[in-house]
């Protein structure tokens, strides 16, 4: 084969990836060139959400467990990317009773952020095995109590996170070209884990988790190396979102958080990186638009009271709207391809013919 | 080839099966009959390790295979084809097919066996990139049968093929299963319908609540039990009664 035609086959088989950067990489430059300020600070706010969502795809998307801990994950990187990359100085003015040997620490940003995903995997690996082993009901329960125990714990260790109080003085490195750099990478490695080995069985185990036991799959192993690697990417996601951010308090990592991600997923599909893609980016626009909505409604007097909650009121009623006309997302279990109305999932006319109901 | 003994198994305090033995020789095709709860299904069960026997020994190729994990089963080269059309609805037919083959994977062995299954099971290339659950409920039931075939078993245990299906399909996949016993596969057929499961077997054993009734070759049987009794499949399946 010539080059062209390599070039053209493998655009083909991987059109869900041309589908998805292009367009995303593109706005970003047309922004960088072109954007206000205000719009740059959205599309990258847009970017860092997108690898947190996409990290929660990894899990939740292809395990069908709810993911109740993701937000922690998130946080944990952000606390621990913080502490290791702020000047020792900066830190003992943010938070006075820290530990001694924590101050001290200084790394640069980078690697900083990376070893926060680190620390954030590490949690998530000594806690996962037996949350892994849980099924339904009770392991949603386990992992949203488990986000609890996050909570009270970053509420209260004083001596890390500064307790309830904002953790501040963060350095601003992530800037739009970073979080798109970021944004890329971790499509990339979502798609790909999705099609491996891994994800495909993993995949398997939630369609039918007894199948999939007979067919050779270990569940509790696959599960367990996806809740690692989604709180790993959750973790350095989470240390990009803090070094854009700059302060933030336990509050950023709680039940409001956990909704605004699920919503993102969910909206969209969460069994397909392309929709976790597409509710991303409709709740981001959504909610910049409504939050223009309210403080315009506030600032013109029209109401004698003010109006409060009106983002969260309409995100919650799209999501509704969204469950009842596709219980799958917008876009579905399936990625988009090439080409794009090609609709080669359509129920076939013969299906269901031979199948005859038990007496 | 496997050898099954005195095997005890129970569902909590509920004891399903009581003392069973069977075996099956290289090459064999055997059916396992009787009604529902006679412990068909608990025997399949405990030789792929989804569920751990309470007593008694199971050898595969002269190996102990009770107390294993359904994994190691599955590698070792026993695979079975649930009861149900238990395919993965969501994933296509491609991924249905791969996962089959991840048991025992070889990159290079993964073309020609879906080529082979393609021989097989002409339908499943039509609807290679289709959702699993797409599919019609025979279909279903042949992709199920490929993708335990994709992991090379040397022995292939089937439950409840036919359950569920038209006479025309269920025609079509007793021919299909008496196809691949023909190619030299090893097989454990499980089947409520047994007139039509006995026109294929070698031999057949007989369950009936938990504890082995008869076994012997499909004459026998049929000389043994009165076939035409509704139990084993005729027009009223009310009665359970065995006339031997």
């Amino acid at each position: 084969m010539r080059l062209p035609e390599k070039i053209s086959a493998l655009l083909k088989r991987r059109s869900t990836l041309v589908l998805l950067l292009v367009p995303l990489i593109a706005v970003g430059f047309a922004l960088q060139a072109f954007g206000t300020p205000l719009i740059l600070n959205i599309y990258t706010y847009f970017c860092v959400n997108l690898m947190i969502v996409l990290a929660l795809q990894m899990f939740m998307g292809n395990s069908g467990i709810l993911a109740w801990t993701h937000v922690a994950w998130v946080g944990i990187g952000a606390y621990a990317s913080g502490i290791l990359s702020m000047a020792p100085m900066v830190k003992s003015l943010g938070v006075p009773n820290m530990y001694p040997q924590l101050v001290e620490l200084q790394l640069p940003v980078l690697p900083a952020i990376l070893l926060g995903g680190v620390v954030a995997a590490i949690v998530a690996g000594a806690i996962g095995w037996p949350l892994m082993r849980l099924s339904n009901a009770v392991g949603v329960i386990t992992l949203f109590a488990t986000l609890i125990v996050v909570h009270v714990v970053m509420t209260q260790w004083d001596n890390v996170t500064n307790g309830p109080r904002t953790f501040f003085g963060l350095q601003e490195f992530t800037r739009l070209p970073q979080a798109l750099v970021g944004a890329i990478l971790v499509i990339l490695l979502a798609h790909w884990y999705r099609e491996s080995s891994l994800g495909l069985r993993l995949r398997a185990s939630r369609d039918d988790r007894f199948a999939a036991m007979a067919i050779g799959v270990s569940v509790v192993q696959v599960r367990y190396v996806a809740f690692v690697l989604s709180a790993l990417i959750a973790g350095i996601s989470g240390g990009v979102w803090a070094h854009f951010i700059t302060s933030f308090s336990p509050k950023a990592f709680y039940i409001t958080e956990t909704f605004l991600l699920l919503t993102m997923l969910v909206i969209g599909g969460q069994g397909s990186i392309s929709g976790a893609f597409t509710g991303t980016a409709i709740v981001t626009v959504a909610r910049e638009i409504l939050r223009q909505v309210e403080s315009g409604m506030n600032n013109s007097g029209m109401f004698s009271f003010e109006v409060y909650g009106l983002t969260e009121l309409v995100m919650a009623v799209l999501m509704v709207i969204v469950l009842i006309w596709r219980p799958n997302g917008i876009i579905g279990g399936q990625e988009i391809t090439w080409p794009l109305l090609k609709r080669k999932n359509r129920p076939d006319d013969g299906a269901g013919t031979d199948v005859v109901e038990p007496a | 080839m496997l050898k099954v003994q005195d095997l005890y198994a129970s569902y909590g305090a509920i004891t399903a099966l009581h003392g069973v033995s069977l075996e099956i020789a290289e090459g064999e095709i055997v059916a396992l009959l009787g009604v529902n709860g006679a412990g068909k299904s608990t025997t399949l069960k405990s030789i792929t390790g989804v569920l751990r026997p309470v007593k008694g020994s199971i050898t595969f190729l002269g190996e102990e295979i009770a107390n294993r994990s359904p994994e190691s089963t599955v590698k070792k080269g026993i695979s079975l084809v649930p009861e149900g059309r238990d395919i993965f609805g969501s994933l296509t037919v491609e991924e249905n097919l791969r996962l089959g083959a991840y048991a025992n994977y070889e990159r290079a062995r993964y073309k020609t066996d879906l080529e082979e299954m393609f021989q097989l099971f002409p339908i499943l290339k039509e609807r290679f990139h289709q959702a699993g659950g797409l599919l019609s409920g025979g279909e279903q039931q042949m992709l199920a049968i490929a993708r335990a075939l994709m992991s090379r078993p040397k022995l292939l245990m089937l439950d409840e093929p036919s359950l569920g299906l038209s006479p025309a399909m269920t025609d079509q996949i007793f021919d299909l299963i008496s196809g691949l016993h023909q190619r030299g596969t090893t097989i454990l057929l499980v089947e409520q319908n047994a007139e039509r499961a006995l026109e294929i077997v070698d031999r057949a054993y007989l369950l009936a609540t938990g504890s082995l009734e008869f076994s012997g070759t499909p004459d026998e049987l049929k000389r043994k039990v009165d076939i035409a009794s509704v139990y084993l499949g005729g027009d009223d399946n009310d009665h359970c009664e065995v006339h031997l």
